[in-house]
């Protein structure tokens, strides 16, 4: 792989990534401060609604996440740059954590909340597919040895995942109506307060900033892995 | 070429080994542990047949997926295939086809046959062996993108498995909905549509 990238811009990152480890910090601290403290509790729910502030952020950002893995495919695809396989390579072990964060807190809410771990619920099962979606990628990418060919092979799976990801949630909803008594949908979107939507935003930017610095750090790891790669090959 | 190309492929499946014969007793056992599970009583026995023909046809696909490129890429003759000088997108279609009618076609000629034993008259039986008809051919699409994606990868059994099988949720969740054949034909036919793109470009970087 051919990197246009010199040993400068890389330390750049790593410069940029002191402040934003601080600044995740700092946020994740005022966050947890607001949603743990000063935010009141669900007059149904009681304090275990408080596990929203984790979970939701996360079920976003795991969605976004794929869509910069699937935007970083096709912009590899249009400008032949190698550094896009490199960034949707870096992104998507932490998608696939946050999905993971997602589905684990969501299962954790769930006990108190519906009486069981996991429901077959439409949302809950799309996210386990999303899951094992970004688990194909990173893991097609470890089975092929030529890092180049890997690099390129998986940014087709990437594609061909984003494609599916609409398919599969219509189809999951669908199935869903069939086999799905209606109890759960009246908790799919409640009007949320101001109290709690304000600590939710917080978290959700500390969660924002968490995934940069860790992409980042992740990234520039990827960028002097290849770097080496290619000075051993010559 | 197109039509040499299927016939050899169907020639190696039917004469040269007898793996056309072991598929189809492989999808038959699968069916048969059915009443081991879940007893003899006839309404449930009916229920499970639906759904666990398309488990047992999803193990087949996986199973015999390394005969669509990698037993020629192995021995060098996809390298010849691709000298011929036919186009890639007739190369792939000879291999769906040919896929199909060495793994598929024999296991869906089988269904309404074994439906009997479930208690299905021809008639009841119709709509499942339609459905497994169309949505079949979408399977076998994805089923040769992702062989051609893996081609490079070793030991690819699980891995193909676990890209695969998110991908065919759709078909199998409209599959077993007798009534939905008509969201079959279009989830197939985008599956073609994606699947022969990606299948072109994972075969022109390893043919390099």
């Amino acid at each position: 792989m051919n990197l246009k990238i010199s040993n400068n811009q890389i330390t750049y990152i790593r410069k940029a990534n002191l402040y934003l480890i601080s600044l995740t910090l700092l946020t994740f601290i005022i966050g947890l401060y607001f949603s743990l403290l000063v935010s009141p509790p669900d007059y149904i729910q009681g304090d275990s609604m408080r596990i929203m502030y984790i979970h939701v952020p996360s079920a976003w950002l795991s969605l976004f996440s794929y869509t910069i893995l699937a935007a970083s495919c096709v912009a590899w695809f249009v400008y032949r740059n190698p550094i896009f396989n490199l960034i949707a390579k870096s992104i998507a072990p932490i998608g696939a954590a946050l999905t993971l964060i997602a589905l684990v807190t969501g299962s954790i809410w769930g006990k108190p909340t519906w009486g069981v771990w996991w429901v077959w619920d439409a949302r809950l099962t799309s996210m386990l597919i999303l899951f094992f979606l970004y688990l194909a990628y990173i893991l097609l990418w470890q089975s092929i040895s030529n890092q180049e060919t890997a690099s390129k092979i998986s940014a087709a799976l990437g594609i061909i995942g984003f494609i599916n990801i609409p398919i599969i949630k219509f189809s999951v909803d669908w199935w869903n109506t069939l086999h799905q008594p209606a109890s759960i949908s009246k908790l799919s979107s409640p009007s949320i307060d101001i109290n709690m939507l304000i600590p939710l935003l917080i978290m959700t930017l500390g969660y924002m900033l968490f995934l940069i610095t860790l992409f980042l750090i992740k990234l520039r790891t990827e960028i002097i892995d290849q770097k080496i790669l290619r000075l051993s090959i010559k | 070429m197109f039509l040499n190309l299927i016939m050899r492929d169907i020639k190696l499946a039917f004469f040269t080994s007898t793996s056309f014969l072991i598929t189809a007793s492989f999808f038959l056992l699968i069916l048969i542990l059915i009443p081991f599970i879940f007893g003899s009583e006839i309404g449930l026995l009916k229920v499970m047949f639906q759904g666990l023909i398309w488990i047992a046809l999803v193990l087949s696909i996986l199973l015999t997926l390394t005969r669509i490129f990698n037993s020629d890429y192995d021995d060098g003759n996809l390298d010849i295939i691709f000298r011929s000088g036919t186009s890639l997108e007739l190369i792939i279609c000879a291999k769906y086809i040919a896929y199909w009618i060495t793994i598929c076609m024999p296991l869906i000629v089988l269904v309404p046959f074994v439906a009997q034993a479930f208690n299905y008259s021809f008639v009841q039986a119709f709509p499942i062996v339609l459905n497994l008809l169309i949505g079949s051919f979408g399977m076998v699409f994805i089923a040769t993108c992702v062989s051609a994606l893996t081609l490079g990868a070793k030991r690819t059994t699980f891995l193909k498995g676990i890209i695969i099988i998110p991908l065919y949720v759709p078909f199998i969740i409209f599959g077993v909905d007798a009534s939905s054949w008509p969201i079959l034909i279009g989830l197939s036919l985008i599956a073609f549509v994606v699947s022969i793109y990606a299948t072109i470009y994972s075969l022109r970087l390893y043919g390099e």
